[in-house]
C-alpha cells in the first residue's frame, strides 16, 4: 500500500471520526451532568440534517438554515429535559434512559411524518473540487467538519476549565447534592447540558449532510457510533470523546484498507468489546469513579 | 468499574429492545366493504421506511392510484379490489411478520411484494404454507431462480440485467471492471452474477468491494478501487447509498465512469449525488424515456397514460419502481379477470401463470410453467444521466 493510500484511509477515517466525536460529545455532556445515557442523542444528529434541509427548502440561506437547525434542535433538547425527564428525575437512571429511548422513537416518527421517508440532500457549505494533500483527496466539506469539530472542542474545554458555568457542570458531575448545597443551580446545569448535547449532535448531522445526505432514520446509526466512541474514550471529558470518535473512525477505515469491507463494523465492535472487558472505564476514564 | 459497566449493559439491552421494537406497520387502505359482492382482498408488503423507503413509496402510490382507477371503472368481474398495505421497514424479519398478518388476519388471495429481494425471500415459507400466489417487485434473480410455483416477479431479474450491462461495458471498451456492491439481498445477488458472468462477457474484475445498507461513507472501499486503476466502476445496489458512492468517487478525484443497476433509476439518486450523478449509466426498462418503447406501440400508450396519471396524482413523474408496482397490480388483476368461477388462490396462481402478451410498464409479460419472470433483454435500454435528466446512452 502506498503512503498516499494510507493517508487517504486516515483522512476518510478522521472525516467519519469527527462526526462520531460530535455525537459522542453529546453523550459525554449529558452523562457528566446526570449520570444517564441519553439515547435520543442520535435523533438530534438526524434533526440537525433534516431541519437544515427544511430550512434551505423554506428559502433560508444555507448558513442561516444550519444555525437555525442547531438552535431549534437545542431547544428540543432542552424541552426534552424539562418536560419529559425532569418530572421523573427521582425515578432512577433506568427509567430516565427508557424515557430517552421513547423520545428517540417519537422524534424519529415525527420526522418521518413531517419530512417523508426519502433521503434529502443539503448543498455543500463551500462547493469546489477536493483539495489534494500528499496524494490524498480531501473534500472542502471535510475541512468544515474538522474545523467546526475543533472549534467546538476547544470552546467546550475552555468553558469546562475556565468559566463559572464549567465549574458548576463539573461540580454536578461529582455530586448533585453537594453542588446544590454549594449554591449551584443543578437543574439549570442539567437542562443546559441537554441543550448543548442536542446542539452538538445537530451540528454533526448538519455538517455531514452535504456528503452523506440525510433522512428521518439516520439517527439510530449515528447514535450507536457516537455511543461506541464515547465508551471508547471513557465518557469522561470532551477530549476523551473526541479522541474516541476519531479513533473509531480511523479504525473502521483502516480495517477496510487492510482487511475487508465486509468486516468494517465487526472490527470496530470487537475493539469496543475488548475495551469494555479490559478497561471498562474507557481509554481515558478514571477507574472506580462512582456515579450517583 | 461496576456502576458504569452495569449501566452500559442495561443501556445495550435497552437499545436492543429499541432497535427491534421500532417501525410502524402500515394501515389498511380503508376501502369500505361494498354493498354488492365482497371485494377481492390483496395484500401488499412494501418498504415505506428504511433503506428502500424511496422504492416502496412510489410502489404504494402506483398501486393505490391503479386500484382507485380500476374500482371507479367497476372493479374486476363486478367486484371491487382492495389492497391492504404493510410496511416491512426494509427488514426481512418484519416482512415475514407483515405477510403472516396479511394471510391470517386479512384473508388475502394474493401477495404483491416485497420491495426488496431479501424481504421477498423472507415471505416464502408463509406463502408456501398458505398456498397463495406472490408477485414480487424486487429484481434479485434468486426470487425466480429458486423456483417456486407460487412466486412471480415483475422487474428484470439480475440474470437478465447483468449480462446486458456487462455487454454494454465490453462494447464501450471498459474491460477492467471494479465492482462495488451492497451486502443486502439485491446487491449480493447481482454481485454473484457479475462474478459468474464476467469471463463470458469478456470483462475482467480487478477489484471487488462491498458496503452495508445504511453505510454513509465508502471512501475507504473506493480508495482500494482507485489503486487498482479500473476502466469503470460497476456498482450494484438499489438503496440510497448509491448517491454516496457517486459523491465519494468524485471526492477522490477519480475520473472513471460509474455504471449502476436498474435500482439506481431514481430521482433521489440524481438529487443526492448532484453533479456527481452526471454521466452515470445504468440499464433499466423503458419508462424513464418512453420514446424507447417506440411511439407507435401499445407499450408506449400504456406508459404515457401511466406517466400522465401518476404525474397528475403525485406531482412527480413515476420511476421504474412505480412501474414494477403497476405491473404487479396489473398482473394480479388481469389474472383475476380471466378466472371463471371461484377466485381461489389456486385458480389465481394458474391464471397468473397463463399471462401472455400482457403489456405493462417494465415490458410485455408472458409467464409460463418454467418462466415466472416473463421479461427479456429486449425490454431493457441503457441510460445515461445528462443535465440531471435520464437520456438514452448511445
Amino acid at each position: 500500500m502506498s503512503s498516499s493510500e494510507l493517508l487517504q484511509f486516515v483522512v476518510s477515517g478522521l472525516q467519519n471520526g469527527a462526526v462520531y466525536a460530535l455525537v459522542a460529545l453529546g453523550f459525554t455532556l449529558v452523562y457528566a451532568s446526570t449520570g444517564i445515557i441519553n439515547f435520543a442523542q442520535g435523533e438530534f444528529f438526524m434533526l440537525g440534517g433534516v431541519l437544515a434541509v427544511a430550512g434551505v427548502r423554506f428559502g433560508l440561506p444555507l448558513p442561516l438554515a444550519v444555525v437555525a437547525s442547531v438552535l431549534v434542535s437545542a431547544g428540543i433538547g432542552v424541552a426534552l429535559e424539562r418536560f419529559a425527564l425532569r418530572p421523573r428525575r427521582d425515578s432512577g437512571g433506568l427509567v430516565l434512559i427508557i424515557i430517552t429511548i421513547g423520545a428517540s422513537m417519537v422524534l424519529k416518527s415525527l420526522a418521518r411524518h413531517i419530512f417523508g421517508p426519502n433521503e434529502m440532500a443539503l448543498p455543500a457549505f463551500t462547493p469546489g473540487p477536493p483539495v489534494i494533500i500528499g496524494g490524498a483527496a480531501i473534500d472542502p466539506q471535510v475541512l468544515w467538519i474538522w474545523g467546526l469539530t475543533f472549534v467546538v472542542v476547544v470552546a467546550l474545554t475552555l468553558v469546562y476549565a475556565k468559566t463559572k458555568l464549567g465549574r458548576a457542570m463539573r461540580a454536578c458531575s461529582l455530586s448533585h447534592d453537594a453542588a446544590r448545597l454549594m449554591g449551584v443551580d443543578t437543574a439549570g446545569v442539567v437542562m443546559l447540558s441537554f441543550g448543548l448535547a442536542a446542539a452538538l449532535g445537530a451540528l454533526g448531522g448538519a455538517v455531514v449532510a452535504p456528503l452523506t445526505q440525510t433522512a428521518f432514520d439516520v439517527g439510530a446509526r449515528a447514535g450507536i457510533k457516537g455511543f461506541a466512541a464515547a465508551i471508547l474514550g471513557g465518557l469522561g471529558s470532551p477530549v476523551a470523546a473526541v479522541v474516541g470518535g476519531l479513533l473509531l473512525g480511523v479504525l473502521e477505515s483502516l480495517s477496510v484498507g487492510f482487511l475487508s469491507s465486509t468486516y468494517k463494523d465487526v472490527i470496530s465492535l470487537v475493539v469496543l468489546l475488548a475495551v469494555l472487558f479490559l478497561r471498562p472505564q474507557g481509554l481515558f476514564g478514571r477507574a472506580g469513579k462512582e456515579k450517583v | 468499574m461496576n456502576t458504569q459497566f452495569k449501566m452500559v449493559v442495561a443501556v445495550l439491552a435497552a437499545l436492543l429492545i429499541a432497535v427491534t421494537g421500532v417501525g410502524c406497520s402500515g394501515s389498511g387502505s380503508g376501502e369500505s366493504t361494498g354493498d354488492v359482492a365482497e371485494p377481492y382482498r390483496i395484500g401488499a408488503v412494501v418498504s415505506l421506511t428504511g433503506t428502500y423507503a424511496g422504492l416502496g413509496t412510489p410502489e404504494k402510490n402506483a398501486i393505490e392510484m391503479e386500484m382507485k382507477r380500476l374500482n371507479d371503472a367497476g372493479g374486476v368481474n363486478g367486484r371491487q379490489v382492495e389492497v391492504i398495505f404493510e410496511d416491512d421497514a426494509t427488514d426481512p424479519a418484519k416482512a415475514q411478520a407483515a405477510v403472516a398478518r396479511l394471510i391470517e388476519q386479512e384473508d388475502v388471495i394474493a401477495i404483491i411484494g416485497a420491495t426488496g429481494t431479501g424481504q421477498t425471500m423472507a415471505l416464502r415459507d408463509d406463502i408456501d404454507r398458505a398456498a397463495i400466489p406472490q408477485v414480487s417487485m424486487a429484481g434479485g434473480s434468486v426470487i425466480t431462480a429458486e423456483f417456486d410455483e407460487l412466486v412471480f416477479q415483475t422487474p428484470w431479474p439480475n440474470r437478465t440485467v447483468v449480462p446486458f450491462t456487462l455487454r454494454q461495458l465490453k462494447e464501450r471498451g471498459l474491460t477492467n471492471v471494479a465492482v462495488i456492491s451492497d451486502t443486502g439481498g439485491y446487491g449480493k445477488d447481482g454481485h454473484d452474477i457479475i462474478v459468474a458472468q464476467a469471463a463470458a462477457a469478456g470483462v475482467k474484475i480487478i477489484a471487488d468491494e462491498t458496503f452495508n445498507p445504511g453505510d454513509t461513507d465508502m471512501m475507504a472501499q473506493l480508495t482500494k478501487i482507485k489503486s487498482a486503476s479500473p476502466d469503470v466502476v460497476l456498482m450494484w445496489n438499489a438503496g440510497k447509498e448509491a448517491a454516496i458512492v457517486a459523491k465519494n468517487l468524485k471526492q477522490l478525484g477519480m475520473d472513471v465512469p460509474l455504471v449502476g443497476s436498474p435500482g439506481n433509476g431514481r430521482r433521489e439518486f440524481i438529487e443526492g449525488a448532484a453533479d456527481a450523478a452526471e454521466g452515470f449509466q445504468f440499464a433499466a426498462g423503458k419508462i424513464l424515456v418512453p420514446e424507447a418503447y417506440g411511439v407507435d406501440t401499445p407499450a408506449y400508450d400504456v406508459a404515457t397514460a401511466f406517466i400522465s396519471d401518476y404525474t397528475k396524482a403525485y406531482d412527480v413523474a413515476p420511476d421504474i419502481f412505480a412501474g414494477h408496482a403497476y405491473d404487479a397490480f396489473l398482473v394480479v388483476t388481469d389474472a383475476l379477470s380471466r378466472i371463471e368461477g371461484d377466485a381461489t388462490p389456486a385458480a389465481l396462481r394458474d391464471a397468473i401463470e397463463q399471462t401472455s402478451g400482457l403489456v405493462g410498464i417494465g415490458g410485455t409479460f408472458t409467464y409460463g410453467p418454467q418462466d415466472h419472470n416473463g421479461l427479456t433483454e429486449a425490454d431493457l435500454v441503457f441510460y445515461r444521466v445528462e443535465g440531471n435528466e435520464w437520456v438514452l446512452a448511445k
